[in-house]
């Protein structure tokens, strides 16, 4: 088979190509909508873990983040998104790709949580103290002072983040989700023509990640260029 | 001024603190009424720094009381936070907010707080960087700015509070030599104006001109206080008189 033929037979014939652009298009909500979550849910813990170490309120709270934070990032991805599909959601079917956007947030938070405390930290605790010496409470001093700066410094960090999460979605193929990945591999197994789908399933995750890199890295130099300290 | 029958604002009662087993200050006791300026003088690690930040709870006292303009600041009911509205602040690291202009630097506490709407804050930050001498900075970020112009933006963001004290814990120590004048000269243009303040310095000249009073301070207590020339002329105190025979 010629070239063309290869590509015709791979992409054309039966509106193949459908299955990448089905599958693209779910790889990208469910990434997207994880992403969200995980900063939400990392921010959260965060917050909780930090006051936690500067104030010593929120006891219980704390040690439901660290079992959250030991949890998660102590098993694999796929093998929290199989449980979270075959056992959290055995009775009630909220649908696949709810099922794979809450697996994917609730994994990313643990490792949002880290960066953004990591953040948290490293901003100097005279900021803090200048705030409560305005007479800001706790809370203030951090909504108006400490996390817009901790989220500039880990900025880069959280994007980089959402890149580790896009590929990781690849799995989502094991709860029956038709990603980029499965899309792909579905083609595979009707034409038997490995090459072709894999490749071009590569290629997509390729430039999204290169293209988020590259925007990353701009990201990062106007951060720089805009306060320089 | 004669502050002898100004009001008291500051209160310290036999005000102690440790940190663990390391006691800092052992039982301080004095007034600070109202436009006093107290300079704060003593070798270092003696606890004037503990002693500035007790004055608004960065450190929490373990004994004594300090009353603020008659209130137990040092009662747990006491809103804390209400109290250090009315006590500006100054650190010897600035602690500029880096993410901010320094227009919002001033604006953030009197807007955030409900004190003033955003066009008054507005109107008194233009007024506050005019007085501080750099009007022309309003929308540069503290990154650009030199030592002295930072510690000025400092001062001007703590009086946008309108506090009843300013306290400066060694405003002038991280500056390069040939800024530290132009902060004096805004402290001194300050006291003045009738500001009470309390002030932790290095800066004997200082001590010497603008305090009403000038307070010695080792092993965490108070050796010795008076008016600035009788404090330097006929010093009692014989650990003052070796300090004083080192840093003058
Ligand atoms: N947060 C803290 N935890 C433990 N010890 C502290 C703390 N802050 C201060 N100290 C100790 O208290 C003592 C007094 O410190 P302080 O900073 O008040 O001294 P200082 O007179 O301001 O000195 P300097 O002139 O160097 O600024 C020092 O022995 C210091 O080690
Ligand atoms: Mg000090």
């Amino acid at each position: 088979m010629t070239f063309a033929e290869q590509f015709s037979q791979n992409f054309l014939e039966d509106s193949r190509w459908q299955f990448i652009a089905t599958g693209l298009r779910n790889t990208l909500i469910i990434s997207l909508f994880a992403v969200l979550i995980g900063i939400f849910l990392g921010f959260l813990v965060a917050i909780i873990r930090s006051t936690h170490d500067k104030t010593g309120k929120f006891k219980f709270l704390n040690l439901i983040c660290k079992i959250y934070l030991t949890v998660i990032r102590g098993t694999p991805v796929m093998v929290q998104l199989l449980i979270m599909y075959y056992v959290v959601f055995v009775t009630v079917d909220p649908g696949k790709m709810i099922v794979a956007i809450l697996a994917f947030g609730i994994n990313s938070g643990a490792y949002v949580a880290e960066i953004v405390r990591s953040g948290i930290m490293s901003i100097d605790q005279g900021q803090f103290e200048a705030g409560r010496s305005l007479g800001f409470n706790y809370a203030q001093t951090m909504i108006y002072i400490i996390i817009p700066q901790a989220f500039k410094n880990v900025l880069p960090a959280l994007a980089n983040e959402f890149i580790v999460l896009l590929k990781e979605t690849s799995i989502s193929g094991y709860i029956g989700l038709m990603d980029l990945t499965r899309g792909g591999d579905i083609i595979r197994s009707q034409t038997y023509a490995a090459l072709f789908p894999l490749l071009a399933v590569a290629v997509i995750y390729l430039v999204i990640v290169v293209f988020l890199t590259y925007l990353v890295g701009k990201l990062e130099r106007r951060l720089r260029n805009n306060e320089r300290s | 001024m004669s502050a002898v029958n100004e009001p008291v604002l500051i209160d310290v009662q036999g005000l102690k603190k440790s940190f663990g087993s390391n006691m800092v200050l052992n039982g301080i006791s004095t007034q600070i009424r109202k436009g006093e300026v107290v300079a704060i003088i003593g070798p270092s690690g003696c606890g004037k720094s503990t002693f500035l930040r007790s004055l608004n709870l960065l450190e929490i006292p373990t004994g004594g009381r300090i009353l603020f303009e008659g209130t137990d600041i040092t009662d747990k009911s006491v809103n804390v936070d209400r109290m250090r509205q009315k006590i500006g602040m100054v650190f010897q690291q600035f602690n500029l907010f880096p993410h901010l202009t320094i227009k919002k630097n001033i604006m953030l506490a009197p807007v955030k707080l409900g004190i003033m709407t955003r066009e008054q804050a507005s109107l008194r930050a233009d007024e506050l960087l005019k007085r501080v001498g750099l009007p022309e900075k309003a929308e540069e970020y503290p990154a650009m700015l030199s030592g002295g112009q930072k510690q000025r933006i400092a001062i001007a963001r703590a009086l946008a509070m309108n506090p009843d004290v300013m306290l400066f814990d060694e405003p002038t120590s991280a500056l390069d030599p040939e800024m530290v004048g132009e902060v004096l000269e805004l402290m001194k243009e300050l006291a003045e104006d009738g500001m009470t303040m309390v002030v932790v310095t290095h800066e004997m000249g200082f001590a010497r001109e603008v305090a009403t009073r000038v307070m010695f301070i080792d092993d965490g207590e108070i050796k010795e206080e008076n008016k600035p020339e009788i404090f330097f002329a006929q010093p009692s105190n014989q650990r003052l008189k070796d300090f004083l025979s080192k840093v003058l």
